[in-house]
């Protein structure tokens, strides 16, 4: 049916779908809307991704500020902590995914995390560009589809 | 409509229904294997980014989590885990999309079938109508 949706500006896409049945139109809609919905959500992936690693970076800055010995409470739990002392500051484990750890220098592992922040910066923005324009293929089609059902409601 | 149609045409939504399902559980494990592609690729392409000889006091020491401990492990041996995770998951996702495009051909056609049949059954009832007329 309609496969060629790539081509062609938005007026194309309009003409397009003014040709339609309702059914056919019903149709678009529905999955336009669906695939809008599921870039929303991955774009609240990214964002809640990108906060996280945020933390992880400001929480390496704040480590690298404290000298070797320097005494701490350690969280167990939310609400359990002991005494603790920072043996080496220079060090940390990274978990790259999948299960497995990269030990790194602090200098190295503030490197990581700011790159994965750039690059789900870059993937956040792509995403959006995408998700806007399928709002407007959704919305066009929403438009297009109460013009129609208005030409076929009132005769009865 | 006869009920011999009706009962025809019941099997047949039944089928494409059944149809659908099965293309919406393929895809949603399609779309797994992805996340889990990507995964692998990011640790892959961490693992490219270390020196190439593991000097034993420094870093870019590799672990592995297995249950709660973190295991020693070697670049070498780490490396090849995550390209024949990726060989595998790729071989899959080739799987599923075979498997996919044959659900969708197959409902396609079920889809033909039930419109056909509709549109004999209601040039009957036309018929009859004009018939009785």
């Amino acid at each position: 049916m309609a496969s060629s949706r790539s081509g062609g500006g938005p007026s194309m896409r309009v003409l397009e779908m003014e040709k339609m049945s309702l059914e056919q139109l019903k149709a678009v809609k529905e999955q336009a809307d669906l695939e809008v919905n599921l870039l929303q959500d991955s774009l609240n992936n990214v964002r809640s991704a990108t906060s996280r690693l945020e933390l992880a970076s400001s929480a390496l800055q704040d480590l690298s500020l404290r000298p070797q010995g320097k005494k701490m409470l350690v969280p167990l739990t939310a609400s359990l902590y002991v005494p603790g002392r920072l043996d080496d500051a220079d060090k940390v484990l990274v978990d790259v995914g999948t299960g497995y750890f990269i030990e790194k220098t602090m200098a190295e592992g503030k490197d990581y995390c700011e790159r994965k922040i750039n690059l789900l910066r870059s993937n956040f923005d792509q995403l959006v560009e995408v998700a806007s324009k399928k709002k407007s293929v959704a919305d066009e089609a929403g438009v297009i589809l109460q013009a129609k059902l208005k030409q076929v409601a009132p005769s009865p | 409509m006869s009920a011999d149609i009706q009962k025809q045409l019941q099997t047949l939504s039944d089928d494409y229904q059944k149809l659908q399902g099965d293309l919406q559980t393929n895809v949603q494990s399609r779309q797994k294997l992805e996340a889990q592609q990507q995964e692998n690729l990011g640790v892959q392409r961490e693992f490219n980014t270390l020196p190439d000889t593991s000097d034993p006091s420094g870093t870019g020491q590799i672990y592995k989590l297995v249950g709660p401990v973190l295991l020693k492990q070697d670049k070498n041996e780490a490396m090849l885990a995550v390209t024949g995770r990726l060989d595998y998951i790729a071989n899959e996702i080739k799987r599923i999309e075979e498997k996919i495009e044959g659900i969708q051909e197959e409902s396609e056609k079920r889809k033909m079938e039930i419109y056909q049949i509709q549109s004999q059954a209601q040039a009957a009832g036309a018929e009859d109508q004009a018939q009785a007329a």
